[in-house]
């Protein structure tokens, strides 16, 4: 008898063979090959979350950025921008894919945007490698931005935004301060960074708690340890679904009439604020905007941005705004537009022009630029971040 | 006496969680304990019944508002558990009802979000009941005192209905040996099927009774998932005094035990569910099963 | 050996050389991506060992997967860039790890098995998350680039990454297979079937368990260090649930048991979620549902069970066709 048997090994062979040619049909390239840039167009690639938390952030990132586009004619430096946008994501698992695709896939001259900090340090090595300058539009992890030629930082850092708050509270409270925050990297910056600041200038630490982050549902321990600590005031560090939680259990627990809250202004920024109603109100915060900021700058670049968008910007805005503004000063500059070029007119672009307030770049390559003192007030039945004073030049 | 005073309130507000949590795990858990079905998109419910919250409490309402959102949401519930039941029907296999109902929790967590956004929003807890009331000195949310007696009378209902009625003898009777109670005559798919549904819909109220404490926002429903599955493996699977017993325990861990030792909070939860595990494998007060010769 | 067993040698051959050569073919970009899905792959391989083979379903071979690609970051920043020293030292680690927490893990089984490594899982993961030594939630930054000869220049290409896990991947897989045709691989399949008739031979299922714990973790461990060797960065986001529950539901959608199987729908899913996803964006976890549920109704047996019915089929228009052959 004649045995005709089939393997089985073949068959899946074939769906092997059809999921690579699929991968050849969209990726063809050799990969041990260079990639050329052309000239008078420049790829940008705009990384930003498009799902999942951070989501709401992208959306303002995008926001910003394309209002800057559409207001100079879809030019950087008289260059035609093609944006080519992927998607971060809620952490490096999918950020640093999704920055290794547009340099590797999509070969884009320069990387913009960046909200979680661990995709921004996970991808600091890449980008100087592959010679493509980053420009976080959010990130704040202290050591992101550090000096290097192709890590560039619109936003700010976290040491920075909770020193700013030192000398205020030491000013203002007559008494030590209870300090609370998430307990991840971030939160230990921002609560670092003003314990620092607020020692220096003579204040004292009535007691410290960091708390589980993103599995915290129930502030209250924490709550009566700070009212038992004998403090005058509390300052705190939280964002997103925590910054709600918190900020509503603080007025649940009774602490809201009695200790004055200060905090980054995170706590209380963009879809948070809305959430948060009526028991925000009074919360004293530090952040390099605020979108009542009373400038000429900032009143056009809120009116365009509402008419566009139909809803105020928040500080994602205005830091994916500027980006765009440096990339138009840096590639102004430049004859061939490829990643070291662009590195090199970021050097030289000095101060920016910006709804926030004139800024530069300092030596670790962070905005140099003023903190304001806001306070959450009802206007017109919504809550707003009615600016005070200004904390920092 | 102040720190006295802490821990008490502290105790209640793991409570209060576990309330939460014994509404939202117990469905998981006789669904699982009668039918052997892992329910993997037990916190999408509970993450569907926080948004209905949303819907009909975000900007504040009163009790009239609180009973109509219950009511939607038990019909929800009621309603996705049935398709639920349905659709695992043939599915034998854990790994493939594993399977299964992740795919289903994934897209109904995109759908969500579609929907509502990805925002996290919040609830306002309902008008007689959003203002404090002191305890010990101190002002303490009336809400959650709500929650509390909610799960009080959910549970003692529910005991009363498995314990002391029949239908209740008849998922009992399933739980312990299926294939008796089907020689028996009784046709276990539908005792099955209104196990799934009513186990949804408390998973769903649940959640709506949760939104003004935990918010509502994407992501959430895997958390839920996550501490319902502990609450139901500590307790014991099929059985309603396990789950309030794993209910209360996991409660505490997650408020008192992260307030007294905040360097281990993250540890607290799955190193006590290991533990438990290793001395009890069964959960500590396991439901009646009958032994299946291997 | 039969003509099936050598075709099924020469297309396994044929198959490698595809791998081997795909740097030469693709773009950057493509072979990234698929060097990241055969790291994964060997955690599945891992997964189905422990699940397909010895019926322990897992959701915490993530934790030694986390240790190897944890302790290869170390090695790498504090100690060596050979890729050798790091992928040795960080499956050794991985074993140690996998030893001390498989003792008491395989004490139970079935349900009770899966939550106690569900908690292995989330403790490493919560671990990684808060030693300041492992960058804590910003994760380990700043690993050299490998090399592969002791004073050679660093591995810097794509490609070259590529290749080194490749080698991982294969000589992994071919442990798996040979664990598998061994007398461990018998006891583990024994205790799948039925523990009571296993130690009614006289042996204990316990040390069969254990055994397979530690291989697996040790796979899982080899698979960590080339994560490491590829991405320069580990993070607490790459030990979470989540890829717990993908390793998982690819060794169902494959087909429990088959290894090759599990591979496959590694690479499909992982293709599925980064490629697809990104041409629509925003919808990565509905197409991933979508996947699964479909997946559960279509391949009942998942991938593996499609060949099987393809050689039923096979062999069953060879028996039609004999038996017309003999009635004419």
């Amino acid at each position: 008898m004649k045995h005709h048997t089939q393997p089985n090994r073949p068959r899946a062979f074939a769906l092997a063979a059809i999921t690579i040619a699929a991968m050849t049909v969209t990726g063809c390239g050799n990969s041990l090959a260079q990639t050329d840039a052309a000239a008078e167009t420049v790829k940008v690639g705009l990384v930003v979350p498009t799902s999942g938390v951070y989501e709401p952030l992208g959306v303002d990132m995008t926001n910003g950025f394309q209002l800057y586009l559409d207001q100079h004619d879809g030019k950087l430096g008289g260059k035609s921008v093609e944006l080519v946008k992927a998607d971060e994501g809620d952490g490096p698992d999918t950020g640093v894919p999704a920055v290794n695709k547009v340099i590797l896939q999509d070969g884009v001259s320069v990387v913009v945007g960046i909200v979680n900090s661990a995709t921004a340090l996970g991808v600091k090595e890449s980008v100087a490698q592959a010679q493509v300058p980053l420009i976080i539009a959010n990130a704040g992890a202290n050591d992101v931005a550090d000096g290097s030629d192709y890590v560039w930082r619109t936003s700010f850092a976290n040491g920075a935004v909770g020193a700013s708050l030192g000398e205020e509270v030491a000013a203002q409270v007559d008494g030590p301060v209870y300090v609370i925050a998430a307990d991840y990297a971030a939160g230990h910056e921002f609560a670092g960074g003003f314990i620092d600041a607020f020692e220096a200038a003579g204040g004292t630490i009535a007691g410290e708690s960091y708390t589980p982050f993103g599995t915290t549902s129930d502030w209250q321990p924490f709550l009566t340890q700070a009212q038992n600590s004998g403090a005058k005031a509390v300052f705190a560090f939280y964002a997103g679904a925590e910054a709600v939680n918190f900020v509503k259990q603080y007025s649940q627990f009774g602490l809201a009439g009695t200790l004055p809250l200060y905090a980054p202004g995170f706590l209380t920024e963009g879809g948070v604020l809305v959430a948060q109603g009526a028991e925000a109100v009074g919360i004293l915060t530090s952040l390099h905007y605020s979108d009542l900021l009373d400038s000429p700058e900032n009143e056009a670049f809120v009116a365009a941005y509402v008419e566009a968008y139909d809803t105020p910007p928040t500080v994602y805005s205005v830091q994916a705004y500027d980006a765009a503004a440096v990339l138009d000063l840096a590639l102004a500059d430049v004859d061939e537009v490829d990643g070291e070029s662009i590195q090199q007119a970021l050097h030289g672009i000095g101060a920016i022009a910006s709804p926030r307030g004139e800024w530069s770049f300092d030596e670790q390559h962070n905005p140099d630029q003023p903190y304001f003192l806001r306070e959450v007030e009802s206007v017109d039945g919504a809550n707003r971040n009615v600016v005070l004073r200004t904390l920092t030049e | 006496m102040a720190v006295f005073d802490g821990i008490l309130l502290t105790s209640l507000n793991g409570l209060a969680l576990a309330a939460v949590l014994f509404m939202v795990a117990v469905g998981l858990s006789l669904v699982f304990g009668t039918m052997d079905v892992l329910n993997l998109a037990h916190g999408s419910l509970a993450l569907g019944g926080a948004y209905v919250g949303v819907v009909f409490l975000g900007t504040g309402g009163g009790l009239g508002q609180l009973v109509l959102a219950m009511i939607v949401a038990t019909i929800v519930g009621l309603a996705a558990g049935l398709i639920l039941s349905l659709l695992t029907r043939g599915i034998r296999d854990h790994l493939k009802q594993a399977l299964l109902t992740l795919g289903l929790a994934l897209i109904a967590a995109d759908l969500m979000r579609l929907a509502f956004g990805g925002d996290v929003k919040s609830v306002a807890a309902p008008s007689p009941l959003d203002g404090t009331i002191e305890i010990l000195g101190r002002p303490y949310p009336t809400y959650r005192l709500f929650v509390i007696a909610m799960s009080l009378v959910v549970g003692g209902l529910l005991y009363a209905v498995i314990e002391r009625s029949l239908s209740g003898a008849i998922v009992r009777a399933t739980v312990a040996d299926r294939v008796m109670v089907e020689a028996l005559g009784i046709r276990t798919k539908v005792v099955l099927a209104a196990v799934f549904s009513i186990g949804a819909a408390l998973a769903v109220v649940g959640g709506l009774l949760a939104a003004p404490v935990l918010g509502a926002q994407p992501g959430l429903d895997n958390t839920i998932l996550l501490l319902a599955l502990v609450v139901v493996v500590i307790g014991g699977l099929g059985s309603i005094k396990g789950a309030a017993l794993g209910a209360i325990l996991v409660g505490q861990v997650q408020t008192l035990g992260v307030a007294l030792l905040p360097e281990f909070a993250s540890f607290l939860l799955f190193g006590a569910m290991a533990i438990v595990l290793l001395v009890r494998p069964g959960g500590l007060l396991p439901a009646a099963h009958a032994e299946v010769a291997r | 050996m039969t003509r099936r067993r050598l075709l099924g040698v020469v297309g396994a051959l044929v198959l490698v050389l595809a791998l081997a050569v795909l740097p030469l073919m693709l773009g950057n970009y493509p072979v990234t991506i698929a060097a990241r899905i055969l790291a994964f792959a060997l955690l599945v391989v891992s997964v189905d060992l422990l699940t397909g083979l010895t019926g322990l379903p897992t959701l915490g071979q993530i934790a030694y997967f986390g240790v190897g690609a944890y302790t290869a970051g170390l090695v790498g920043i504090h100690l060596s860039t050979n890729l050798f020293v790091q992928v040795g030292l960080g499956t050794l680690a991985a074993i140690v790890v996998a030893a001390v927490t498989g003792a008491l893990a395989v004490r139970t089984s079935g349900i009770v098995f899966l939550m106690v490594t569900l908690a292995i899982g989330e403790l490493a993961h919560r671990v990684a998350d808060g030693l300041p030594v492992l960058g804590a939630s910003n994760g380990l930054a700043g690993i050299p680039a490998p090399t592969l000869l002791p004073g050679g220049g660093p591995l810097t290409l794509v490609a070259h990454t590529y290749w080194w896990t490749l080698g991982v991947f294969l000589v992994g897989f071919v442990v798996a297979l040979v664990v598998t045709k061994s007398p461990l691989g018998r006891s583990m399949r024994a205790v799948r079937e039925s523990p009571s008739r296993l130690a009614a031979v006289g042996q204990a299922p316990y040390w069969a368990k254990l055994s397979a714990y530690t291989v697996a973790g040790a796979l899982a461990g080899a698979a960590g260090t080339a994560w490491t060797a590829q991405t320069r960065f580990v993070a607490p986001g790459d030990l979470a649930f989540s890829i717990s529950a993908i390793a998982l539901l690819c060794v169902v959608l494959g087909g429990a048991g088959t290894l090759w199987g599990p591979v496959l729908a590694a690479a499909v899913v992982i293709i599925v979620r980064d490629w697809v996803a990104g041409y629509v964006s925003g919808y990565r976890e509905l197409l991933l549902g979508l996947l699964f549920v479909i997946a559960v109704y279509v391949l009942p047996r998942g991938f593996a069970g499609v060949a099987a019915t393809w050689r039923r089929r096979g062999a069953r228009r060879v028996a039609e066709r004999e038996a017309a052959h003999v009635q004419t």
